[in-house]
């Protein structure tokens, strides 16, 4: 009885996680005003952060909130501000209805062919996730992953300077 | 029916409801004391005429504030405006459920604590965003813009003053935490790594957005900064969660270094909150002792000094330990 009733409140808890990612992809697309369209991603944002507490990984969830909420989204809304963006929208207008099935379709085939993978090699899985410690997701990095993880963090210096230079290029200019 | 209802989410919801009560409490006690160590420092009474020695005033303010009339500014996306001082307020009420206030007296024990009281103590400045940009104020979008290049910059030297201890204790459970340290004061993690506190201080007056870094709602340059234009319980809301905030601060000084609920004799919450509040009562007294600093400054602060230290006291604490 209690195991059912814990099954059915995790199918609850999977669906409406879903539904506030879609809800919050379809406020970012379709919103007027860029700040509001900002506040759908937050929302996904937050969605998929609770699918990863729901996958027994809080850890990456609260990353996911940390990083992309607390720091990204923020940033994002701190570029915003300097456009001077104003609230009534001027990404609105008319859309041809040739825009609007493209954009459609180039939705939904990430999804179609991704999920047919999924489901196809979908490989063996435990019933209930059990919650991986920090300390063996680090090791797991540190470990057999070494190479990627220092390429990624490679990736994000050579971005950073990027940005350093043409601020500075720009800076001479005037 | 009531046996299928799990047993974690009743201690959650009884734990959401308790730590409201929780930051209400705190709220009220802080306004008294902060007004009355003002006065105190002013040579002056402070707040004396409601109830003895002013002891209603904060019931005063609060009636006060419930009774103004709410007002949306013109032109103003209303739904975010009155989004915003909510988004501030609720991560804080989260952040206490991870806190343990006692050998026995903690909500959740989470292995990730610290992580989600760092995670979701960032989501307020998005709140301070969307009130500076919805406000339609020229005070509010400057005040938010500080603030964002405020706690953006302070982020990075309060991780890295927090990364010795997680270093020391190998946990991010701040239950671990505190009973990694011993009773006495001379075994808690502020004798060991006194550097690191004093970073993780200065950061969390920053991040708080406390004076002398309150230059987001600088009140003689932007009025109030991006609470200018709220009025009644918006405003009181935003009130309440900077407060929450530095209650969250001083709460998770306490335990990283200062031994949380451990004390001499006998641990117990009386230890836990006799820290905090005199952490507190640190934060009231430097906003009454120093002048603001200027932008120019605040940055230099955290890049020139507090950055560049915190890394240093980073490596050293790993060579020790690795020794």
């Amino acid at each position: 009885m209690d195991n059912l009733a814990s099954e059915n409140l995790a199918w609850i808890v999977l669906f409406g996680h879903i539904a506030i990612i879609v809800a919050g992809g379809f406020i970012t697309v379709l919103s007027e005003s860029l700040v509001r369209a900002l506040m759908g991603l937050i929302l996904t944002l937050f969605g998929v952060a609770g699918l990863f507490f729901l996958m027994a990984a809080p850890f990456i969830g609260l990353m996911q909130i940390l990083i992309y909420v607390g720091a990204v989204s923020v940033l994002i809304f701190f570029a915003i501000m300097l456009t001077n963006a104003w609230p009534g929208g001027d990404e609105s207008g008319n859309i041809s209805g040739k825009k609007v099935i493209f954009a459609i379709l180039a939705s939904i085939a990430p999804a179609v062919f991704l999920g047919s993978a999924a489901l196809r090699t979908a490989p063996p899985s435990i019933f209930v996730p059990e919650e991986t410690e920090v300390r063996e997701l680090g090791r797991f990095f540190l470990e057999p992953y070494i190479l990627p993880f220092e390429l990624i963090s490679l990736l994000l210096t050579v971005a950073m300077a990027g940005a350093v230079i043409l601020v500075f290029e720009r800076r001479k200019k005037k | 029916m009531i046996e299928a209802i799990p047993i974690q989410l009743v201690i959650m919801l009884v734990g959401l409801a308790a730590t409201m009560a929780f930051v209400g409490l705190n709220a009220i006690v802080l306004v008294y004391l902060e007004r009355k160590v003002a006065g105190f420092i002013h040579r002056r009474p402070g707040p004396y005429e409601v109830g003895p020695h002013g002891i209603l005033q904060p019931f005063a303010d609060g009636l006060k504030l419930v009774g103004k009339q709410i007002f949306t500014p013109k032109g103003a996306d209303s739904f975010l405006y009155w989004l915003a001082p909510m988004i501030s307020m609720a991560p804080a009420v989260v952040c206490f459920l991870v806190i343990p206030f006692g050998p026995h007296l903690q909500i959740i024990n989470t292995n990730v604590g610290l992580v989600l009281i760092l995670a979701f103590t960032g989501v307020n400045v998005l709140a301070l965003c969307i009130a500076g940009w919805t406000s339609q104020n020229k005070y509010s979008l400057l005040g938010a813009a500080r603030g964002v290049s405020q706690s953006v910059a302070y982020e990075i030297p309060l991780l890295l003053s927090v990364l010795p201890i997680i270093f020391l204790t190998g946990t991010f459970n701040l239950f671990d935490i505190a009973t990694n340290q011993g009773s006495w004061p001379w075994q808690w993690f502020v004798v060991t790594q006194p550097l690191a506190f004093i970073i993780f201080f200065i950061c969390a007056l920053a991040e708080t957005n406390r004076a002398p870094f309150d230059l987001p709602e600088a009140e003689s340059e932007l009025t109030a900064g991006f609470h200018t234009e709220y009025s009644g319980m918006g405003f009181a809301l935003f009130f309440l969660s900077e407060y929450a905030y530095m209650v969250i601060a001083a709460c998770v000084g306490a335990i990283l270094f200062l031994g949380g609920f451990k004390g001499p004799i006998v641990d117990g919450w009386w230890w836990f909150l006799a820290k905090v509040y005199i952490l507190l009562l640190i934060m009231i007294w430097i906003r009454w002792t120093f002048p603001r600093v200027r932008f120019d400054q605040l940055l230099n602060i955290c890049w020139k000094w507090l950055i560049p230290l915190a890394i240093l006291n980073l490596l050293i604490t790993l060579l020790v330990i690795a020794l």
